[in-house]
C-alpha cells in the first residue's frame, strides 16, 4: 500500500472518496466526487441511467482505479484485498451461477470469503426468503428470487460495509418492504449501506440521499431536506430542479443530522 | 494462495458441469462415437484387392523368390485371399513405374539386386515397394496389405524362416508417408482434449465475464492466480476423465457381432501402442492445462458464445493442420514452419506419437523437448490468462 493507512476510529467515515474522477476516453463517468459516509446509516445514491452510479461505487469499493483522487474504506486506502473481505457488493447484474442451486451459489461465495458456516448461511437465506429453495437451480427462480439470491451472496460473510447496486429492481412491493426492513436492521447493527437506485420512491427509506448526474453529486441531504429546499412535495421534481439549475454543486450541503 | 478458495472454484465448476448433461455427453460420448466411426471406416472398410506388380533385379535368386510368390495358391496360402491380386510374371522396372503412374497397378514390389547376399548372410530380406505417392493414407493401407501377404508368404517360401522381410517404401510421386491410422491416433487424443477443453473453458469464462459473476468474484478476496488455478484443476478433472476414455477407445478393440440387419463391426481402434500410457497421459494433460488458459484468454475477445465458436477456425483448425501429423513440418512452406513450431498441438502430437507408437520414454531427447515446450507454453498461457482478468489488486 502506498499511502499511510488511517485509523479506523469509530467516528471515521466507513466509506470515503476525495476528488474522485474516472474517465473513459472523453467520457467523465465520475467527475470530482467528495463523500464521507458514516457507519450505521443507509445512503441512497440516486440518479438516472448512465449518471455514473455504478462507476462511482466501483471506485469506492476498489474494483476500479480512479483517474484522480482516492477512496478509503474504514480508513484504508483502496484498492486493497483486505478491504474486499469486508465489503458485500451486490452487482447490478445478478452475478449468480444459473446452473447452480441456491445453496451451491451461497456456499461458493462463502468459500471465497473463507467463512463457511452452515447455520449462518441458512439464516442468510431465510432473510431473503429462500431457505425453502435450497436445491432449486437458480435458472428456475423468478427474476425477483434471483435478485434475492444475489443479495444473499453479498451477505454471506456479514460485511460491515454493504454496497448494493440497484438491489430492488424487479422485486415486488411486498418483498421490497422486507428488503428495506433487513437493510435497516443491518444499519442498526452498525453496518454502512450504500444503495443505488434510479427510482425515487425508495429514497424515503434512506437516511441520506446523494443526487448524481453526469458523474457529479449535485445535492445531498435527507429526503425531507431536499424536498424542502427544492420547494417541492415530490423528490423527482426536486431532482429535476437541482439538476436543471446546476443544483447545489457550488455549495454542497452535507447533512450531519441523524434524522431518518 | 488459499486452498479453500481454489477448492471453492473447483467444486463450483464440477457442480456446474454435473448439471449440464449435454456437455457431459460432449466430453465422453462424442469421442467414443467418433472413434468407433473412424475404426469402422478405416479398419473394416471394403478393401479392394491390391494390384501388385513384381520387379526382379536379383537375377536367378530373385526369380526364385518371385516364382514362389507367383505360384498358384501363394496368396491363399498366405491366408489373405483377395487382398492381393498377383500378376502372372515379373516385369521390368520401367514398365512397372509407368503402369503405377497410369493407375494400372497399385503397388510394385522390387526384389533388389542384393537380396541374395542378405539371404546368405542371414541379415534378412530387404524388399522395396513403390506406390504412386498421390494418396498417402490409401497407399499406406495398400502397402500394409502387401506387407501382410509377404510376411506370411515369405516365411513359407524361405526355409529356416529368415524373419520378416524389411520393407522400404518408395513412391513415384511425392514422398512416402508412414502415416497409417495408427500414426493418427495419438494426434486424435491430443486434438480432442485440446478442442473440447478450449471450447468449454472459453464459454464458461465468457459467461463469467458477461453474466456479472466475474465482477462479483473480483469483489471477493480471491486472487487471479486462485481463479486460474481453480479453473485449471476443475477442467483438469474433466480432461483427465476424457483422456482416459479416449485412450481406452484408442487402445482396446471390441468386436461387436452381427445382429439382425446390422453387420458385425468393431468398437475401439486397437492401436498397437507400445509406450507408457502414463507418460502419454501426462503429455495430454499438459496440453489440456494450456487449453484452459487459452480459453480464458480468448474469452476476452468474444461477446457471445457464438463468437467463441468463431475462434475454432482461427486457433484450433490451423493447429491441427500444422501439427506435423498430416504433413511433416519440414515439408511445410518455409513461412509456415516457424508457426508450426510454436503451436502446442505440434509438440503434444509429436510426444504422443513418440511415446505410443515408437515406445520412447522420458530418457528420449525428443520426449523431453516435447514435455519442456508444453510446460513452457502452458505457463505462458497461464500468465496471459491472468493478465486478461482485469483487476486493480492481483
Ligand atoms: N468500462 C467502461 N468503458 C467506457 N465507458 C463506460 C464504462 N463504464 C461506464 N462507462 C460510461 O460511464 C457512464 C456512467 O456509467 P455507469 O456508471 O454505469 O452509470 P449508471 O450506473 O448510473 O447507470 C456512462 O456514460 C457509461 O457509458
Ligand atoms: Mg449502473
Amino acid at each position: 500500500m502506498t499511502a499511510p493507512d488511517g485509523d479506523a476510529s469509530p467516528s471515521a467515515p466507513a466509506i470515503e472518496g476525495r476528488g474522485l474522477v474516472k474517465t473513459f476516453g472523453p467520457i467523465r463517468a465520475v467527475d470530482g466526487v467528495d463523500i464521507a459516509l458514516r457507519p450505521g446509516r443507509i445512503y441512497g445514491l440516486l440518479g438516472p441511467n448512465g449518471s455514473g452510479k455504478t462507476t462511482l461505487i466501483r471506485l469506492l469499493v476498489g474494483l476500479a482505479r480512479p483517474s484522480a483522487g482516492e477512496a478509503r474504506l474504514l480508513g484504508h486506502r483502496v484498492p486493497s484485498r483486505e478491504m474486499l473481505a469486508r465489503v458485500g457488493y451486490m452487482t447490478q447484474a445478478d452475478g449468480i451461477y444459473p446452473e447452480l442451486s441456491v445453496w451451491e451459489n451461497v456456499r461458493f461465495f462463502a468459500g471465497l470469503y473463507g467463512s463457511f458456516d452452515r447455520t449462518r448461511l441458512v439464516e442468510t437465506l431465510r432473510v431473503v426468503d429462500l431457505a425453502d429453495r435450497l436445491g432449486t437451480p437458480a435458472l428456475q427462480l423468478s427474476g425477483g428470487m434471483r435478485r434475492r439470491l444475489s443479495l444473499a451472496c453479498a451477505l454471506v460473510h456479514r460485511p460491515p460495509i454493504l454496497v448494493l447496486d440497484e438491489p430492488t429492481v424487479g422485486i415486488d412491493p411486498a418483498l421490497r418492504v422486507q428488503f428495506w426492513r433487513h437493510f435497516r436492521a443491518l444499519a442498526a447493527a452498525g453496518a454502512t449501506l450504500l444503495v443505488t437506485s434510479h427510482v425515487m420512491d425508495e429514497a424515503d427509506r434512506c437516511d441520506e440521499l446523494l443526487f448524481i448526474l453526469a458523474g457529479r453529486i449535485f445535492a445531498r441531504g435527507t429526503s425531507a431536506e431536499l424536498r424542502q429546499r427544492a420547494g417541492s412535495e415530490n423528490l423527482e421534481e426536486a431532482f429535476l430542479r437541482f439538476s436543471g439549475d446546476g443544483g447545489d454543486v457550488a455549495q454542497p450541503i452535507v447533512s450531519r443530522g441523524g434524522a431518518a | 494462495m488459499s486452498r479453500r478458495r481454489v477448492l471453492a472454484v473447483v467444486r463450483r465448476i464440477v457442480a456446474q458441469f454435473r448439471r449440464d448433461r449435454r456437455t457431459l455427453a460432449l466430453i465422453f460420448v462424442v469421442p467414443i462415437v467418433i472413434s468407433a466411426l473412424l475404426g469402422w471406416v478405416l479398419r473394416d472398410q471394403q478393401t479392394a484387392a491390391v494390384r501388385l506388380g513384381i520387379v526382379n533385379q536379383a537375377g536367378p535368386a530373385g526369380q526364385r523368390i518371385a516364382d514362389a510368390l507367383l505360384a498358384p495358391g501363394a496368396a491363399d496360402q498366405a491366408g489373405s485371399a483377395g487382398a492381393v491380386a498377383l500378376p502372372s510374371s515379373t516385369i521390368p522396372e520401367s514398365t512397372a513405374r509407368s503402369e503405377l503412374a497410369n493407375d494400372q497397378l497399385d503397388v510394385v514390389l522390387v526384389i533388389p539386386a542384393d537380396v541374395a547376399g542378405g539371404l546368405a548372410s542371414g541379415h534378412g530380406v530387404r524388399l522395396i515397394v513403390i506406390t504412386q505417392g498421390a494418396n498417402a493414407p490409401v497407399e499406406g493401407g495398400q502397402v500394409a496389405q502387401v506387407q501382410q501377404f509377404l510376411a506370411r508368404a515369405v516365411s513359407s517360401i524361405v526355409p529356416g524362416s529368415p524373419g520378416l522381410p524389411t520393407i522400404e517404401h518408395e513412391t513415384v510421386f511425392g514422398s512416402p508417408s508412414s502415416d497409417t491410422f495408427d500414426a493418427l491416433s495419438p494426434f486424435f487424443i491430443g486434438f480432442f482434449v485440446y478442442f473440447l477443453v478450449f471450447i468449454l473453458t472459453g464459454i464458461s469464462f465468457l459467461r463469467e465475464r458477461m453474466g456479472g459473476t466475474l465482477e462479483r468474484l473480483l469483489a471477493t478476496p480471491v486472487t487471479k492466480g486462485e481463479i486460474v488455478l481453480g479453473y485449471t484443476l476443475g477442467f483438469g478433472i474433466f480432461a483427465t476423465l476424457q483422456v482416459i476414455v479416449l485412450m481406452a477407445v484408442m487402445l482396446i478393440r471390441i468386436d461387436v457381432p452381427a445382429l439382425g440387419p446390422f453387420g458385425a463391426f468393431t468398437l475401439g481402434l486397437a492401436v498397437p501402442s507400445v509406450g507408457s500410457p502414463l507418460l502419454a497421459f501426462l503429455i495430454a494433460m499438459l496440453l489440456a492445462i494450456g487449453a484452459v488458459s487459452l480459453g480464458i484468454f480468448i474469452s476476452t475477445f468474444a461477446r457471445t458464445e457464438f463468437q467463441i465458436l468463431q475462434f475454432i477456425p482461427i486457433v484450433i483448425v490451423p493447429q491441427g493442420l500444422l501439427s506435423g501429423i498430416f504433413w511433416r513440418i519440414d515439408t511445410l512452406p518455409a513461412l509456415l514452419q516457424p508457426l508450426a513450431r510454436v503451436l502446442p498441438l505440434t509438440y503434444a502430437a509429436d510426444g504422443l506419437r513418440e511415446v505410443m507408437i515408437q515406445g520412447r520414454d522420458l530418457s528420449a531427447a525428443g520426449v523431453q523437448l516435447d514435455l519442456g515446450v508444453l510446460v513452457g507454453i502452458a505457463a505462458l498461457f497461464v500468465v496471459l490468462a491472468a493478465a486478461t482478468i482485469r483487476r486493480e489488486v492481483a
